[in-house]
This record gives C-alpha cells, sequence and structure tokens, in this order.
C-alpha cells in the first residue's frame, strides 16, 4: 500500500508540466474566439462549396433537357395523335370539351382521345 | 496475457474523484450558454490533469501542452455533446487523450520511443533535487517503454484517480483490459522504483 502511494507521488512528479499553469490557461483562453470561430466557419464553406457545384450542376441538367427538346425531331405519330386530337369532331374532341360549360362525362375524354377520325 | 489475475487496487483520491460535482455542470451549462469566464475556470480546474494525461502519451511536455490546448478547444467546440448526468472529468479526459494520440500520430513518432535526453536533462541541481529529478527521468524512461495505452491507463489510474469503469470509458477499451495494462504496467514501474531506492539507500 505505501508502494503505491510512493509510486503515485513519484509518477505525479515525473509528469508534473513544466511551465506555468497560469500561462497555459491564459494561452488556452487565448484561442477561445478562434475555436468558436473555427467550428463554425467550416460547416458555412461547406456549404458554400456544396452551393456553386449545385447550380452549376442545377444549370447543366437543365440545359441539357432544353436543348435536348429544342434539338429532337418532333415526332409524326404524336403530331398525328394531337392533330386527331384537337380536330373538332362530331359533338366530342378536345375543343368540344375545352368549351363546354359542364364537366364533361369521363367516357367523353377517354373516346376523344382515343376516337379515330 | 500473464497467468497473474490483476488485483483490484483502489484509484487514489483526487480532484478527478470529485469530478461530478455540481460545480462542474453548472459551470459546463455556463459556458455552454457563452460565459467564457465560466469555461475559464474549467480550463483552470484541469489544466494540471489534463497536461499530464497529454504528457503521458506524448512524453514531451512541450507537445503534451499543445496536445492539452488541443483538447480543451476541441471540448469547448464539443460542449453540448457532454452528457451532464455524467462526470464531466472522464469526458473531457477522453477528448484530450484523443487530442493527444492524433498529435502522435501526425508526427509519426514511434509508440515506445525513447525520450529525448535533452528533454529531461538539466542543469546542476542541489544533491537532493538532483536525486529526485533522476528517479523522475527513470520514470519518464520507463513509462516511455510501456504501451501508449499502457501507460496512459497507468497514469489515469494512479495519477489522475480515475476508476477502471472510467478508464474503460476515456481509452474505449473494456474495463477487463484496463485493469489488466494497469497491472501490468505498475508492476513495471514498482519494479523500478524498488531498484531506484535499493541504489539510493
Amino acid at each position: 500500500m505505501n508502494e503505491d502511494l510512493e509510486l503515485r507521488a513519484a509518477l505525479k512528479a515525473a509528469l508534473e508540466p513544466k511551465g506555468d499553469q497560469a500561462a497555459f490557461v491564459a494561452r488556452v483562453m487565448a484561442q477561445y474566439d478562434n475555436a468558436l470561430e473555427r467550428s463554425t466557419i467550416p460547416a458555412l464553406d461547406v456549404l458554400a462549396s456544396w452551393f456553386r457545384p449545385g447550380i452549376a450542376a442545377a444549370a447543366l441538367i437543365a440545359g441539357l433537357f432544353f436543348g435536348r427538346a429544342a434539338l429532337a425531331p418532333a415526332s409524326p405519330a404524336a403530331a398525328e395523335s394531337i392533330d386527331a386530337a384537337m380536330a373538332p369532331a362530331e359533338g366530342t374532341g378536345l375543343a368540344a370539351l375545352v368549351t363546354a360549360q359542364d364537366p364533361p362525362d369521363p367516357s367523353v375524354v377517354f373516346t376523344s382521345l382515343v376516337e379515330p377520325q | 496475457m500473464s497467468a497473474e489475475a490483476p488485483p483490484s487496487p483502489q484509484p487514489p483520491a483526487s480532484p478527478a474523484r470529485m469530478g461530478n460535482s455540481p460545480d462542474d455542470k453548472d459551470l459546463v451549462a455556463q459556458a455552454l450558454a457563452g460565459d467564457r469566464a465560466a469555461f475559464g475556470v474549467v480550463v483552470e480546474r484541469y489544466a494540471a490533469q489534463a497536461r499530464r494525461v497529454a504528457r503521458a502519451v506524448l512524453g514531451d511536455p512541450d507537445d503534451a501542452d499543445d496536445a492539452a490546448q488541443d483538447g480543451f478547444l476541441s471540448a469547448l467546440v464539443k460542449l453540448a455533446q457532454y452528457d451532464a448526468r455524467r462526470p464531466f472529468g472522464p469526458w473531457l479526459m477522453r477528448i484530450v487523450a484523443n487530442a493527444a494520440t492524433d498529435r502522435r500520430r501526425r508526427r509519426n513518432v514511434r509508440r515506445a520511443e525513447p525520450l529525448d535526453p535533452s528533454l529531461v536533462g538539466g542543469g546542476p541541481r542541489p544533491d537532493a533535487l538532483a536525486v529526485r529529478s533522476e528517479l523522475g527521468d527513470r520514470l519518464r524512461a520507463a513509462l516511455a517503454e510501456l504501451s501508449e495505452r499502457r501507460r496512459t491507463a497507468v497514469v489515469l489510474f494512479d495519477v489522475e484517480g480515475y476508476s477502471h469503469g472510467e478508464i474503460a470509458g476515456i481509452l474505449g477499451i473494456p474495463e477487463g483490459t484496463v485493469r489488466s495494462e494497469v497491472f501490468h504496467g505498475r508492476r513495471r514501474l514498482r519494479t523500478l522504483l524498488a531498484d531506484w531506492k535499493e541504489q539510493v539507500t
């Protein structure tokens, strides 16, 4: 037990800091503001660094979609079907649907799109 | 693993044992609310302990002070993560020990590197001081021969007075491993101390 106490005392003395305690405390406290700043600024930096490439990527993707849509030839089949749908049919068709006062019957909607002219 | 069963020595009474005092919790709460002075009191209270623990890991006292400072500032930034239901000392010492280990890794220092003799030497001293200093040199050299984990466990237990369970939390290892590390570390240091006493007498 005595040996333990001796060892403890000797170890404590051997590891005792060299410099002044107050100087160490002052040194830590001198970095107080910097530490808090560093802990917040990097987070903003990270967000900012994500923001710029994010905007660039979104612009690129949007550009690709617009370019693709502009350069792609219109499909004849699609044009036909739209024309067919828009063509005034007898009693049915989109023109009739959009000018009607009352909500149409669902069957009218379907037949206006599917019905061959 | 040795066949000997590690005994269960009691850690000494030290400020670390009082680390769960309401004072610590109050100070941490105030520091968390932005009270700079409260954090200053925390630093003052734990400075010596943090510097010794960092020195146990690093050996070099200047490096140890840098690591202890890193630890305190890291704790300041992480203060919101501290669970006030637990003692503050072990939480802080874990951060300090990690800061010291990181610093050691960054500098790529070998694990059992002997201490630089220039760090432990000194000018001429009166006899009593010289004898005391020689023991200190020997103990530091003996500590440096132990693995980082073992010497940190011994210092946390013997010098700072943490329990095996608390040290397990600080070092992130099982309590049984802590007991074994403390036992083997102390055995080595006790032998050294006994040899030194024989020489002196």
